[in-house]
């Protein structure tokens, strides 16, 4: 069974509400699943649905139609909301919005003491979440005084503490510096790897989705394409055509490859790159 | 080239005489030209956003001095305002300072408090959302009806109808999608070429900042670690890692073929360069016709 299953879930916003004016559809009869332990990468232009999906994998947001299931529970069933969102946690992409306390561990604390978890195994949790964010050494720090890869490192690092199986990441690097960037990126992975968490990444940047194992490109609140990054990132044109980018690396093969030069798979990296373009080149 | 702003011993220290102090600018020398496409790029805290802050004003320096055309305008508070009309500064996320009833209103709020009515006002306001490809019909709208990008546009909007001859932009992209971001980089270029006025990008994307800058200012620790042409700081890559900094993928690949001995040019900094230069190639070694 799929960790967490969307069965045609359609989804607007509150009429009534005067900062959504849009009343069509964000999310159009839409079908997908995560599966357990898997790196999912969600891409789409602004406006496309995808911060919208997110919200609805724990129950922030209720299906307007159709249903979700995470771990085979119904998210509009609000007694389940609680067990929900523990099992999915949630990282959004300003860091100063998510963090409560003004000491990292008591920040770190607070996610597990309100579930009620005694206090030595709250102590244990602080610990192992601040060290699988590696983080441990600032533990007694003042949050407002980290960098921003740090600040994000610790907001996730609060998530974890909660024990949850699956984290979902809202465009979780767009305010960090490119230092910052590759710390949270590399913390993600190891928790997808290591820790056998399932995570789910909403992101604009291109050589993100590339570290994952499955993309899903949205577009007007319906999966424009699956697959692969080697699948979808080779369809470049596609990609450009609904305002998405490709990685600079793949736009140089493939605009090389339409002119006739002997590229047979476009590569997604700068070593995969390198490569290609050298067998042509030498 | 005359320098539009230059800087003398320029230091801004937070939290003087208590344990937190910190120092985010530090004795700082620089001169940004006349006309000029400037770009500031450097890790989180190494002191951009005090550094452009200084520069109308906003914030008063510890110590040194910000001379615009060779006036240091901290001497004389009561002209700050003047300063700030010439030197116009456009925020991160821009769009949570819209406040008018319509867009238009929006944009003209800067150039009404400096005076400016009738023709010129409506020529200012109409200017500037052509500059930032704010279609007419949006104009009368409520600012928040308009889409993300849209918003961003029109805050944009708001400060070029200032008509500063110094336009600083803090991180303008940030959030945006692809497209929303090439267009807002398109129409800035656009807008610096037809009013050949000073422009000084602030941004954390390598790749943003090589498309359109002519020259970059590398911020680290406080500190101008570098000043020079595009091509020249981004053929630094081994420092600019050292700084947090990286440089573009298309940069950095191109690099490692020339060191694999592929006779490429220094310095590509964008997809079109790297493709023109690959395609040249080829043509003189007949692989391609």
């Amino acid at each position: 069974m799929s960790f967490i299953s969307v069965e045609n879930v359609s989804f607007h916003y509150d009429n009534n509400d005067p900062e959504r004016l849009i009343t069509e559809n964000v999310i159009e009869n839409l079908n997908m699943k995560v599966e357990k332990g898997e790196f999912l990468c969600v891409l789409g232009h602004n406006g496309s649905g995808k911060s919208t999906l997110a919200k609805m994998f724990n129950a922030m947001l209720i299906p307007t139609e159709g249903k979700v299931y995470v771990d085979g529970m119904d998210t509009s069933d609000e007694s389940l909301c609680f067990k929900i969102r523990s099992n999915v946690g949630l990282v959004l992409q300003n860091p100063d919005n998510q963090l409560v306390a003004s000491v990292v561990e008591e920040d770190i604390a607070f996610g597990p003491e309100n579930l009620g978890v005694p206090p030595q195994e709250i102590r244990k949790r602080v610990d192992s979440a601040l060290k699988a964010v590696d983080m441990y050494d600032y533990r007694k720090n003042a949050p407002y005084k980290l960098s921003g890869g740090q600040k994000q490192r610790i907001a996730i690092a609060g998530i974890l503490a909660m024990e949850p199986r699956c984290i979902v990441l809202d465009e979780p690097t767009a305010m960090l510096d490119p230092r910052g960037r590759q710390e949270v990126m590399e913390t993600i992975t190891r928790l997808n790897k290591e820790h056998n968490i399932t995570v789910v990444l909403i992101t604009h940047y291109m050589d993100e989705a590339v570290l994952a194992d499955r993309v899903i490109v949205m577009d007007r609140g319906k999966i424009l394409t699956q697959g692969t990054p080697n699948e979808v990132f080779s369809q470049v044109d596609l990609l450009k055509e609904h305002s998405l980018d490709v990685p600079q690396a793949t736009e140089i093969c493939h605009r090389l490859k339409n002119i006739g030069v002997n590229i047979f798979e476009l590569p997604l990296d700068e070593e995969g790159c390198v490569k290609a373009l050298w067998e042509v080149l030498k | 080239m005359s320098a539009v702003i230059s800087t003398q011993n320029l230091t801004m220290t937070y939290g003087t005489n208590t344990p937190f102090e910190k120092s985010a600018v530090n004795n700082l020398n620089i001169e940004i030209n006349e006309g000029e496409f400037l770009g500031i790029i450097g890790h989180t805290g190494s002191g951009k956003s005090t550094l452009v802050q200084m520069l109308n004003g906003l914030i008063t320096p510890t110590s040194g001095k910000v001379l615009l055309r060779g006036k240091d305008i901290n001497e004389n508070k009561k002209e700050l305002r003047k300063v700030r009309f010439q030197v116009g500064m456009v925020f991160q996320y821009p769009e949570y300072q819209l406040f008018e009833e319509t867009v238009y209103k929006d944009i003209s709020f800067g150039p009404i408090n400096m005076g400016i009515t009738g023709d010129e006002l409506n020529k200012r306001v109409m200017d500037s959302a052509r500059f930032t490809g704010l279609k007419k019909s949006l104009l009368q709208k409520s600012p928040f009806e308009l889409s993300g990008g849209e918003k961003r546009r029109a805050a944009i909007a708001g400060v070029i109808a200032m008509d500063p001859d110094v336009l600083i932009l803090d991180e303008p992209t940030a959030g945006l999608d692809p497209q929303g971001r090439d267009m807002l980089l398109n129409q800035i270029s656009l807008y610096h070429k037809e009013r050949k006025n000073t422009v000084i990008l602030v941004s954390h994307s390598m790749e943003d900042i090589a498309r359109v800058a002519d020259r970059i200012l590398v911020m680290c620790r406080g500190n101008a670690e570098i000043l020079d042409s595009a091509r020249n700081v981004f053929a630094q890559g081994e420092k600019l890692e050292k700084m947090g900094l990286r440089v573009p993928q298309i940069t950095k690949i191109t690099q490692k073929l020339k060191e694999k001995g592929i006779d490429l040019p220094d310095g590509i900094l964008t997809v079109d360069g790297a493709f023109d230069s690959i395609v040249s190639l080829l043509k003189k070694e007949g692989k391609l016709r």
